[in-house]
């Protein structure tokens, strides 16, 4: 206590630390209401303009998601289910629908399939539009904020039709889906990908071929092939370090194992790198559609009927599926009751958060914007 | 690439923008034309009918009070309640019928799912806010108004872009 400047007689509260005034480290909170934290605070320590010491500090937006579940059935699940991620909604009851389908013994349509594949992969556009229109924002592009944003709405719209609301559809169902697709859906649903493909490479023009952006994220924050398998991330982060893994390849669901689409990796690890597999994602998901709906069967039912309050029995079961940040994973236990006995959810975001300390120590302060966006890290499903 | 070059397509890529129509519309004077007339259900089959997810629609000439749509909303949003109503109907001895809170609903349309008699479905309307927290619950008489709404903006997207018509 060398440096001590308060009078003798200041009262320290307990747990709560006085910092020394001639300390050459500093202490920053960034956020929980920053608007460039999202709903969690980072406390760094900074020596000049270096970060030294990182530690996220998530849970400001804990609901009890899992905790909930275990009062509700199988079915009355769904609408609070899909919430951590109201943008990615499809993919996140996909591994629960998953679960309840293997524990209740239910064989799901091939044009269901389809629909759910679909369903997915647009959503999946529409979360990576989000965020790529976060990440446009905080680096100063505004433009990338405005594109992304505006092209998302007319995905909205298409998802709209299909689903009924714009993103908390609770479309997705043990079962199937709610409801067929409308009419015209296909004709509708090519059209918007065919433009959607065109102004992705808009995109690229305006944003990722930008020497200013190459210039502010290249080698910024570079996480090794290593480091990323040790450190246990997911998702676009794990592919931008070179690990080829994405579940719809590894452990294909539905009809992934069916339909013609390849997996993006890149070396370099960077925020740069980290950023462009999303994108790269966005294009591979129009492979995806157009060839889904080119596939699908035209007619047939789309949901099995249930019973009021299905019963499971005496087990347990572990679903995973690509999400739009990685793997997301549902283990649903069962008690020979309506509701689950336990459910845990394993989401990508927390998941990759564990990599934001061991990429900001070293760092620039002002490189904390381009690495914590680019780890496509979203607080409200970290905290479930 | 160059610095210089790069910089000049990402603007020239922009500037080819000022010129093209905008497919964002005037929201309160125009409105988006959804697919059908509401989110409906049909239980025989057990599949919904693709419709967008609005304020609910109820057929005082169907509805039993059954109060399974109650029983599916109590774990999700407890927005329905059963209240008596005045009228009389053969099929409903108790005369009770659903009330929607619309400051608790979530729009999920599970009750819409779990009507066995064609009685309650979802239709166009979202334009819902009140001053009041009273004006956003919603008596069995109001349900069954059929909602005015002029929605007529179509987004078309061709090869040259998209534009709302």
């Amino acid at each position: 206590m060398s440096g001590q400047v308060y009078p003798k007689d200041t009262k320290v509260l307990p747990g709560l630390q006085l910092e020394k005034v001639d300390d050459r480290i500093m202490t920053l909170n960034v956020g929980p209401q920053h608007p460039g934290s999202g709903h969690m605070r980072i406390i760094i320590k900074v020596d000049g303009d270096y970060i030294v010491h990182c530690d996220p500090d998530p849970g400001y937006v804990h609901r009890g998601e899992e905790k909930m579940a275990e009062y509700r059935n199988y079915i009355t699940n769904i609408p609070h289910l899909e919430r951590p991620v109201i943008h990615d909604s499809c993919n996140i009851l996909y591994p629960y629908c998953l679960g309840v389908e293997e524990l209740l013994g239910i064989e799901v349509s091939e044009r269901a399939k389809y629909i759910r594949v679909i369903a997915a992969e647009l959503n999946r556009c529409v979360y990576i539009q989000y965020w790529l229109a976060i990440y446009g924002i905080f680096l100063g592009h505004s433009t990338m904020f405005m594109w992304p944003v505006g092209d998302r709405e007319l995905m909205i719209d298409l998802l709209d039709k299909m689903t009924g609301a714009r993103v908390t559809h609770a479309y997705f169902v043990p079962g199937g889906v709610r409801n067929d697709i409308p009419a015209n859906f296909e004709d509708m649903c090519l059209r918007q990908v065919n433009y959607f493909e065109k102004r992705l490479k808009e995109y690229a023009d305006v944003f990722y071929d930008n020497p200013i952006l190459i210039s502010r994220t290249k080698d910024t924050g570079v996480l090794s092939r290593e480091d990323a398998i040790k450190l246990g991330t997911t998702g676009s982060v794990l592919r931008a370090s070179g690990v080829d893994f994405d579940i719809r390849k590894k452990e294909p669901y539905d009809v992934y194992e069916e339909l013609d689409f390849q997996t993006n990796v890149l070396k370099e690890g960077d925020s740069y790198a980290r950023s462009k597999i999303p994108w790269l994602d966005m294009l591979e998901s129009c492979r995806i559609i157009r060839d889904a709906l080119q596939k699908m069967p035209k007619s047939g039912s789309v949901r099995v009927k249930l019973k009021p309050k299905p019963k499971a029995g005496d087990t347990e079961v572990y679903r995973r599926v690509e999400s739009g940040r990685g793997s997301l994973g549902m283990h649903i236990v069962s008690r020979n009751n309506p509701q689950p006995y336990r459910l845990k959810i394993s989401v990508p975001s927390f998941r990759n958060l564990i990599a934001m300390p061991h990429l900001l120590t070293g760092e620039k302060l002002g490189n904390l914007p381009p690495v914590y966006w680019s780890l496509n890290y979203w607080p409200v499903e970290a905290d479930r | 690439m160059g610095t210089a070059s790069g910089i000049i397509k990402a603007l020239n890529s922009g500037v080819r923008h000022i010129a093209t129509k905008r497919f964002t519309f005037r929201y309160p004077e125009q409105k988006l034309k959804f697919v059908g007339d509401g989110y409906q259900f049909d239980p025989e089959s057990g599949v919904g009918i693709a419709g967008y997810k609005g304020r609910h629609i109820l057929f005082h000439d169907k509805c039993t009070g059954c109060q399974l749509c109650s029983i599916a909303c109590e774990e999700i949003a407890e927005a329905i309640a059963m209240p008596k109503v005045e009228e009389e109907w053969k099929h409903n001895k108790k005369s009770i019928m659903p009330q929607i809170d619309y400051g608790k609903c979530v729009f999920c349309g599970l009750c819409v799912d779990a009507c066995p008699f064609y009685a309650l479905y979802m239709t166009n309307d979202y334009e819902l806010s009140s001053f009041t927290k009273e004006g956003l619950i919603y008596t069995p008489a109001q349900l069954q108004v059929k909602p005015q709404i002029d929605q007529d903006v179509e987004i078309q997207i061709d090869e040259k872009g998209a534009k709302h018509g």
